[in-house]
């Protein structure tokens, strides 16, 4: 309880009370070609599109490195807050620190200012810890390709922002895709959004998640590094929403369900 | 003054003269269980009496707002710090205020050369089992834990008809409509109370105590640690429903 220790809270800055405290986010790489960067491990496929209520994330559960699978059960949508998601390719701790720093921002602005931040506020700070990233990527041991929906409740809009390594953004109006399957994903998604039933912002909640599915079944068959569920063992894709109610994960249940009426032949929705 | 121990001691004494005055008039603040997780109450003439401190924190302040706001303050930063670097479960009010505030106002209280804290603190804390804890710090760092819910009243005869009140009643069986009820009642009862008990002449007649003059001219705060809220953080303020509906069961 130092008299000092009231200044970052006066702006609400959790990265510079961090910084105080003595943190660093990113440990220096003396000599990055020493590392083999195919042992590194990497988050694979994410994808985020709007529906009729609001953003869909999904994300498959497979961690590799090199041509290794290193976890099935990876979780690669984050909350970072009430009104947001995060989901990440790439470094998973790289991503994984970002998406708890983030997190922590956003809380303790919304706690210490007594509003929340911004939806072009937490754009921002994405793009900011990216851009703080930039030597790691370049060196290639810390790359992470984030994909950030939120609810702009000033606007009362979802909104999707896709990055570039370097911090860059760019707003989606349809639908974005990254990590090792996302060429199959954004061609389907393309394909489904100017010629399917209906435009996915169109589509109900329950027809969007079974697209989210049969889309990372298809991806997982054409890519190694995307994992396809995998009933027997209850791994299943992490789908979530983000709504003007916030952010909802489906349930294992709700999913194991969604997934054995997606898998059927010959009954599309 | 420090050579002679008498001198120390008068002018601690003295210094709690000083705060208990300062805080005499303060409202109280209110931290009782319902049915799905604790309940935070309060009415004011200045808002900002109820704060959200971390996931699963809740803070009630009573005092001079700057000072409140100083100590919500480093709450805030030595929660967020805690559950950033170690995890949102390692993250207790004991070990905030053990480890934390306490030893710090004590400290800034037995300074007698600073400006103490004007202050009295309310904790609630809503654990991933259901488990509700109720803490109580007061301006010279001493702190105690309750199980029932506890209050926050500059007042001690208030303060002690309170506790007494909310002791007594099973606030962990009412649903959230009925716990603010029945604490909006304790809170008109409390102003009657210290106004009987008081002298004549010290009475204050131009001073708001019913419920109707409170809704109508004060602010009025409530929120709740819920256990259905199924997000990390689970403070939320009560919504304009269920004041509405808190009033029209109490104003007539």
């Amino acid at each position: 309880m130092s008299e000092s220790s009231s200044a970052p809270g006066a702006s609400g800055d959790f990265v510079g009370l961090l910084k105080r405290s003595g943190y660093q986010f990113h440990t220096p790489v003396g000599d990055a070609s020493r590392f083999d960067t195919h042992n590194l491990t990497q988050g694979t496929t994410v994808f985020a599109f709007h529906f009729k209520d609001g953003i869909l994330m999904a994300g498959d559960r497979r961690a590799t490195a090199g041509n290794a699978i290193m976890y099935d059960r990876c979780d690669k949508v984050i909350p970072i807050d009430d009104y947001s998601l995060m989901a990440i390719a790439g470094a998973p701790a790289t991503a994984f620190e970002m998406a708890r720093v983030l997190s922590h921002n956003f809380e303790y602005y919304r706690r210490s200012q007594l509003q929340s931040m911004s939806a072009e506020g937490k754009i921002r700070a994405l793009a900011n810890l990216l851009r703080q990233n930039v030597g790691m990527a370049m060196q290639g041991v810390g790359v992470v390709s984030p994909i950030f929906a939120t609810f702009d409740l000033q606007t009362n809009q979802p909104a999707i922002y896709f990055y570039d390594v370097m911090g860059a953004q760019f707003q989606i109006q349809s639908h974005t895709a990254t990590g090792s399957g996302s060429p199959t994903i954004r061609g389907i998604l393309e394909h489904e959004d100017l010629w399917g039933a209906r435009p996915l912002d169109q589509r109900e909640r329950k027809d969007a998640a079974m697209l989210a599915i049969r889309l990372l079944q298809t991806a997982g068959h054409f890519d190694s590094a995307t994992g396809k569920a995998q009933p027997e063992d209850g791994v299943y894709p992490v789908i979530a929403t983000v709504t003007e109610k916030g952010y909802e994960f489906a349930t294992q249940d709700e999913t194991a369900e969604l997934y054995k009426e997606s898998v059927k032949r010959g009954e599309h929705v | 003054m420090f050579e002679e121990p008498f001198r120390w001691m008068e002018a601690i004494s003295t210094r709690h003269s000083y705060v208990q005055e300062k805080l005499k008039k303060g409202q109280p603040v209110f931290a009782v269980p319902y049915n799905e997780g604790s309940l935070l109450l309060s009415f004011s003439q200045q808002p900002g009496k109820i704060f959200e401190i971390y996931d699963r924190i809740a803070l009630g302040g009573l005092g001079h707002p700057a000072d409140v706001e100083r100590l919500r303050m480093s709450l805030l930063d030595m929660a967020h710090l805690e559950g950033f670097n170690r995890s949102a479960q390692d993250v207790t009010i004991a070990r905030l205020l053990q480890f934390g505030v306490a030893p710090a106002l004590k400290q800034n209280f037995e300074e007698v050369m600073r400006a103490p804290y004007l202050v009295q603190l309310l904790l609630a804390e809503l654990d991933a089992e259901g488990g509700r804890r109720f803490y109580r710090l007061n301006y010279d760092g001493h702190w105690e834990n309750f199980k029932k819910g506890t209050v926050v009243a500059g007042d001690p005869k208030a303060s002690q008809w309170l506790e007494k009140k909310i002791a007594d009643t099973p606030f962990a069986e009412y649903d959230l409509n009925r716990a603010m009820q029945e604490v909006c009642k304790l809170w008109e009862g409390v102003q009657k109370e210290v106004r009987e008990d008081s002298e004549d002449d010290e009475k204050d007649e131009s001073e708001t105590f019913t419920l109707n003059q409170a809704f109508e001219d004060w602010h009025f705060e409530a929120a709740v640690l819920s256990n259905t809220v199924k997000r990390k953080s689970i403070f939320r303020k009560a919504s304009e429903d269920e004041i509405q509906t808190l009033k029209s069961a109490l104003i007539k």
